[in-house]
């Protein structure tokens, strides 16, 4: 992170709340997700931050609470700070991913042991699953998958944003991210069935169905563009 | 229905499909139901041996934990969780038994599983499917369950170490064992006596050093020939692994002309009781066993 310019304290009467960043005081609203308080504490985040939704899981967050043991995990956009908050941002985390081709592999525990080893040392600690803002239950997918249960495994990891704060509490070492996205790499290739419609439309485009149209587009002037964006409907004319 | 808490383990559901399918099946027939719990994990095998290793023993402790709640689902269950595979059984076992004489041991673990809200409140036994079918099943139910006797079957019951070894562990008596023999006697099985009934399979060298599988092996198949039985009947799927995987391996070096097929003792049960075929997964087995079914008219 690196320091930009603070900004000016506005004359309110927002109660405020004492946080910790990276071991140096700030006073910040309370009212701000941990996101909002780093930029308000004047810290541009230039790593750590994306959709700004809870999506996309750039800003996993650890931090530790006035008075209390334990360690606990978020995603900075997500949560409120609170009062004696000790954090500190984790943009990155160091995990190994593996190359595969999934067209070559099987849907089965073998195909997940051979990239991902590690998951035959899960302890069943759970505390992957602790860790999670997302609340998935993180250890019982890394289990699933070495059980070759590909399915359970990947509906179990669906709601997974790749944050990364499971591979760093792992006492096994397991990048448990990674080993969600190849159980749902390798349930979408083998299990599902292809969705039609999406398979209809590929194949439309690959038979040039689309190259006039869109060249046409190409060629208009914005002023043009913007018209028929205006005035575009929905309706297919030649079914109307 | 009397219906059990059941933990299958990683084997039951990779290599040893056939295993498991055959023996859910045959235990709805007996009214003794294995029922799998949705949410298990590793059963943290190979035990360890360090004593205060706790972390290692959080996971068989975690299982006892969620079969203890899997039960509160169930119809009739008694407090026991069943299993398939001998190592599990072996594992889960002998943790049970150590936290249960280890107030210390338990409440270190339990404190890894407080936040779970899943500590364990040292109520569970842990049960081998055979031990359910010899103590709490019986001989005679299962006897009038066959619709289809194994006549012709020749087979050896081959224990390995898991299930004998060690006291703590053990489901039956380590010098005389009988749960096997009893049983396949019930299907009309002719059982036939090997010495080499827990001579080591080989186990986990097949890993690291197959040679010492292979010598292993062809100890245990030869005596199996000698004695003029046609097949081998087992309850853990690594001894099954070895035994089957390995014979093919040495049936084309040697070109040994019998080859023993390897059943798990619930795969005949299912034979003889009249299930379908194909729920035995024989077609993941090496030395296909419907060859000799079919001589026997046993298949259909």
């Amino acid at each position: 992170m690196a320091k930009a310019k603070p900004k000016t304290k506005t004359e309110n009467s927002t109660p405020m709340v004492k946080i910790f960043i990276m071991g140096a005081a700030h006073e910040v609203p309370a009212s701000l997700t941990i996101m909002k308080a780093i930029e308000y504490a004047g810290f541009k985040i230039t790593r750590g931050s994306g959709c700004r939704a809870g999506f996309c899981g750039a800003c996993g967050t650890i931090y530790r609470k006035e008075g209390d043991y334990r360690i606990y995990a978020a995603l900075a956009c997500q949560t409120q700070v609170e009062d004696g908050m000790v954090l500190t941002q984790l943009p990155f985390v160091p995990a190994p991913k593996a190359r595969y081709n999934v067209d070559e592999l099987q849907p089965n525990a073998s195909a997940m042991l051979k990239y991902y080893p590690e998951v035959a040392r899960c302890l069943s600690c759970n505390a992957c699953s602790k860790v999670c803002p997302q609340e998935i239950k993180v250890m019982d997918y890394v289990q699933y998958s070495l059980q070759g249960q590909i399915k359970k495994a990947a509906d179990e990891s669906f709601d997974c944003v790749q944050c990364g704060l499971c591979a760093i509490r792992c006492p096994a070492e397991i990048p448990q991210y990674h080993v969600g996205m190849l159980a749902r790499r390798l349930h979408g290739k083998y299990n599902l069935k292809a969705p039609e419609n999406l398979e209809h439309r590929v194949k439309e485009i690959e038979d040039g169905v689309y190259t006039e149209a869109f060249s046409e587009l190409m060629k208009l002037s914005k002023a043009d563009l913007k018209k028929r964006y205006t005035e575009r409907d929905f309706i297919d004319q030649k079914k109307a | 229905m009397v219906q059990y808490s059941y933990f299958p383990g990683c084997n039951l559901k990779t290599n040893a499909k056939g295993f498991e399918k055959s023996a859910v099946a045959v235990s709805k027939k007996l009214n003794a139901e294995l029922v799998e719990i949705p949410n298990w994990n590793c059963c943290g095998t190979v035990h360890t041996m360090t004593s205060d290793n706790l972390m290692k023993r959080i996971a068989p402790v975690r299982v006892l934990s969620r079969s203890r709640k899997h039960i509160e689902e169930l119809e009739d269950s008694p407090n026991e969780v069943a299993t398939l595979c001998s190592m599990c059984n072996s594992t889960l076992k002998i943790v049970n038994k150590e936290v249960k004489v280890d107030e210390d041991k338990l409440s270190k673990i339990n404190y890894q599983l407080e936040e779970d809200e899943e500590t364990y409140a040292e109520d569970m036994e842990v049960k081998h499917f055979l031990e359910i079918l010899r103590d709490s099943v019986g001989y005679k139910n299962i006897a009038k369950k066959v619709i289809k006797e194994l006549k012709g079957i020749k087979v050896v019951p081959y224990y390995g170490c898991m299930l004998l070894h060690p006291e703590e562990a053990k489901i039956d008596d380590e010098e005389m064992p009988s749960v096997l023999e009893y049983l396949m006697e019930s299907l009309g099985a002719e059982v036939i006596f090997s010495p080499l009934f827990k001579f080591c399979c080989g186990s986990y060298h097949i890993v690291d050093d197959e040679t010492i599988v292979d010598s292993q092996v062809s100890k245990i198949l030869q005596d199996v020939r000698v004695k003029g039985a046609n097949a081998m009947v087992v309850a853990c799927p690594l001894c099954a692994y070895n035994l089957d995987y390995q014979q093919k391996k040495l049936i084309k070096q040697t070109g040994e002309k019998n080859p023993i097929p390897i059943f798990y003792f619930s795969q005949l049960m299912a034979i003889a009781m009249g299930e379908p075929i194909e729920i035995n997964h024989f077609e993941d087995h090496q030395i296909d066993p419907r060859k000799l079914l079919k001589e026997l008219k046993l298949e259909g």
